[in-house]
């Protein structure tokens, strides 16, 4: 009986890799998230949705503690990543947010050379040992981003030089390059042009084997295509969380189904 | 009489903006959209053509006239006293002007008071006829204004091309300063060479510097005007100002930027900035009368042989000079970073230091270069400091402890020396080209470099 039990509790446990519970966001005495439950699956890429200004940034954030560097914002409740809760204090930011990478809305390169932008995060954290090891990771991530072709020559010219689909890949192998179990993506296309998008897209279908992806985005064409999970926030709460095919066809929440139709946005 | 003419043409100017704009009014007969400008305009253009057209003429008259009796007078006394040195003969006509106006005059004879008379009776025609022709005419200009304000006369067209071209000879005058102050000086610097037989070498690496001693009907001693002590010593309180000021600055920015809560960086940042408004004049003394004394003392006390006035109190005051300004500068180009390079490096889980010193710094990087380059140039070119503090004598020493001479030091002494100005000028214009052509140079690559900055972000 607890044998049963305890192996059931070890298949949960590889498929749930995040899991909020009760979690609620402050910035000031603005209430941004009010209590939020979702587990985030291990392999496979969940998309948050929903109207401006409802959270999505916020709770993303919260993920990988990236909030703890607003002074005004607090968070309440309840985060485990692998069962143990991120928000002890036995656990280091600066370490978890290289377990949990992020790419943001707008492209970021830093005004360094493609390669340093992606040696960045493995140096920062002596994932490497030597030069031949380095050159190995940042060939690696660049080949994951699908930039290595495009980049292979120009390795040593500043990210900046890219254009904004290509500047965008890069952040993705820079997040990469690090490592991490959860990539977190915050509106990653919203700044690029179709073409770049679709890229964008087809790269986050690949590292579904990989990782966990959370995404962030407006469009609702993209979230379907894209992710197997949907969760659909409103005024700081997950109003519904399901399957993606099923939230977009037969959602339960009249809100949901508002939303998703254009009726409200 | 000549500035009560100018408020009377100011006040026409006012009169014809009413009549102007009045007639506009009633033209439009309630319907103002029937105007092609609005009545303001028609009142403007008025009375820039009054103002304008009034002033010109009284200042051209008035300056007119005035040489042209002097060159009159001057004839009359030549005739009167064939041979007779030119610089009498000005001297006589300054007598009839101050016997005119009844003032002292050193003498007074009949001659004087022949010219006094006919002094009193052109100034007289001079005074009257610029007032009554340049009021005259901006009367008449104002009329032709008034007549040509119609509904479809395009003033507002008319006065902003006006205005154009009023602010298009503010900026000529502007650029044709700058562009004479800088011919006068190479001017200067070429009749100085001049004068030493063009042996620029001699100017440039010699060692020594007492230009004035010895000298005799303009002519230098080729090897008496070494500057190499005098951009010695400023080179050494430089580099000593810039090694306080780099490093503090700099830290306090980054303190400032990256680090300070809101509350701390609302009253550190005015504070510096009030820092950077103390004259320099204070500085000096403060250098002077404090902290000279202070290392002399220390110096002693670890049994080292410090002058009075050295190298290194005036460096030090400097550099405290500079602070405010490399870490204001420095503070705005760190702040400038976008926020977003810095969410990006801590969110590859980089630390705070590890973001500063690994994204931050680097992307503010030519900027900072900037702000020291142009902390340099201030530091070369600052005077009331070195003049306090860090003396007189041309002395060739690397030696902080030492009492050195700088640039700027070797100009104030030179123009406020008891040598004759004509004499003294020719090395102190040289000196001030030399330290000019410096800082332009740092100047040049500093605001270059701020704007390729710049662009990278924009
Ligand atoms: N740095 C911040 N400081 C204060 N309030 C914030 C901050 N960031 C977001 N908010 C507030 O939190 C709420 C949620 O914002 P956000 O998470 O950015 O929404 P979304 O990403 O869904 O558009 C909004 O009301 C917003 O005003
Ligand atoms: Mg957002």
């Amino acid at each position: 009986m607890t044998n049963m039990r305890m192996v059931d509790e070890a298949s949960k446990m590889q498929d749930v890799k995040i899991e909020s519970r009760g979690v609620h966001v402050h910035y000031g005495t603005n209430e941004a998230i009010k209590g939020v439950d979702v587990d985030i699956l291990d392999k496979t890429v969940t998309s948050f949705i929903g109207p401006s200004g409802c959270g999505k940034s916020t709770f993303l954030r919260c993920l990988n503690r990236m909030n703890d560097t607003i002074d005004s914002c607090r968070v309440t409740g309840k985060i485990l990543m692998d069962g143990d809760d991120i928000y002890d204090r036995a656990v280091d930011p600066v370490q978890l947010r290289a377990r949990v990478g992020m790419v943001f809305q707008k492209p970021n390169p830093f005004p360094k050379s493609i390669y340093d932008n992606v040696a960045y995060g493995p140096r920062i954290h002596g994932l490497v040992a030597n030069k031949a090891d380095l050159d190995d990771v940042v060939e690696q991530s660049l080949r994951r981003a699908a930039l290595w072709t495009e980049a292979k020559d120009r390795l040593a010219e500043p990210g900046t030089g890219l254009s904004g689909g290509q500047q965008q890949r890069l952040c993705i192998a820079r997040a990469i390059a690090t490592a991490p179990q959860v990539l977190l993506m915050d509106e990653p296309c919203s700044a690029l042009d179709p073409i770049a998008t679709s890229q964008i897209e087809d790269l986050i279908d690949e590292l579904r084997a990989s990782f966990s992806v959370v995404i962030v985005t407006h469009s609702m064409q993209q979230a379907a295509r894209v992710s197997q999970k949907t969760a659909f926030f409103h005024l700081g709460e997950i109003v519904e969380y399901g399957d993606t095919p099923k939230i977009f066809t037969n959602p339960e929440d009249q809100r949901t189904q508002d939303y998703i139709t254009g009726r409200f946005g | 009489m000549i500035s009560l003419t100018f408020v009377l043409v100011i006040a026409a100017g006012f009169i014809f903006l009413t009549l102007s704009r009045g007639r506009a009014i009633s033209l439009a007969a309630g319907d103002l959209a029937s105007l092609h400008s609005r009545p303001s305009y028609h009142g403007l253009h008025a009375f820039l053509w009054v103002v304008l057209v009034g002033i010109t003429t009284l200042l051209i008259l008035s300056v007119l006239g005035s040489s042209l009796i002097t060159a009159a007078l001057m004839g009359d006394i030549a005739d009167a006293l064939p041979d007779s040195q030119r610089i009498e003969r000005q001297l006589i006509l300054s007598d009839a002007m101050s016997l005119s106006r009844g003032t002292v005059a050193s003498k007074d004879d009949a001659l004087r008071q022949e010219v006094a008379v006919r002094f009193g009776t052109y100034e007289a025609i001079r005074v009257w006829g610029s007032v009554l022709i340049s009021l005259g005419l901006a009367a008449l200009i104002g009329m032709r204004s008034l007549s040509r304000t119609t509904l479809e006369f395009r003033a507002r067209n008319s006065s902003e091309a006006i205005i154009r071209r009023l602010l298009l000879g503010c900026a000529i005058i502007a650029v044709l300063t700058t562009v004479g102050i800088v011919l006068s000086l190479i001017f200067e610097t070429l009749v100085f060479f001049e004068n030493l037989n063009w042996r620029i070498d001699k100017y440039l690496f010699g060692t020594r510097w007492s230009p004035l001693s010895g000298v005799s009907a303009g002519v230098m001693d080729p090897d008496r005007v070494g500057a190499v002590p005098l951009f010695a010593g400023t080179f050494l309180i430089t580099i000593i100002a810039m090694l306080v000021a780099v490093p503090i600055g700099l830290l306090a920015a980054i303190y400032l930027s990256d680090f300070a809560s809101k509350n701390v960086r609302a009253w550190a940042k005015p504070m510096l900035e009030i820092l950077a408004g103390v004259p320099t004049v204070v500085y000096g003394f403060f250098a002077a009368i404090t902290v000279a004394p202070f290392i002399r003392r220390t110096g002693e006390a670890l049994g080292m042989n410090v002058a009075s006035e050295s190298a290194l109190a005036a460096g030090v005051v400097m550099g405290i000079m500079i602070i405010p300004f490399i870490s204001s500068l420095s503070d705005d180009v760190i702040n400038a970073v976008p926020q977003s390079l810095r969410d990006g490096s801590y969110g590859l889980g980089a630390t705070k230091a590890e973001t500063i010193r690994q994204v931050v710094l680097p992307a503010a990087l030519p900027g900072i270069v900037s702000a020291v380059l142009l902390g340099i140039s201030r530091a070369v070119g600052e005077t009331m400091i070195v003049v306090m503090a860090a003396g007189q004598g041309a002395n060739l020493t690397l030696n902080p402890l030492e009492a050195v001479t700088t640039v700027t030091v070797q100009i104030v002494m030179l123009i406020t020396g008891d040598t004759e100005a004509s004499v003294a000028a020719g090395p102190a214009f040289t000196l001030g080209f030399t330290l000019f052509c410096i800082t332009l140079g740092l100047n040049i690559y500093a605001l270059r470099t701020v704007r390729k900055y710049r662009e990278l972000y924009d």
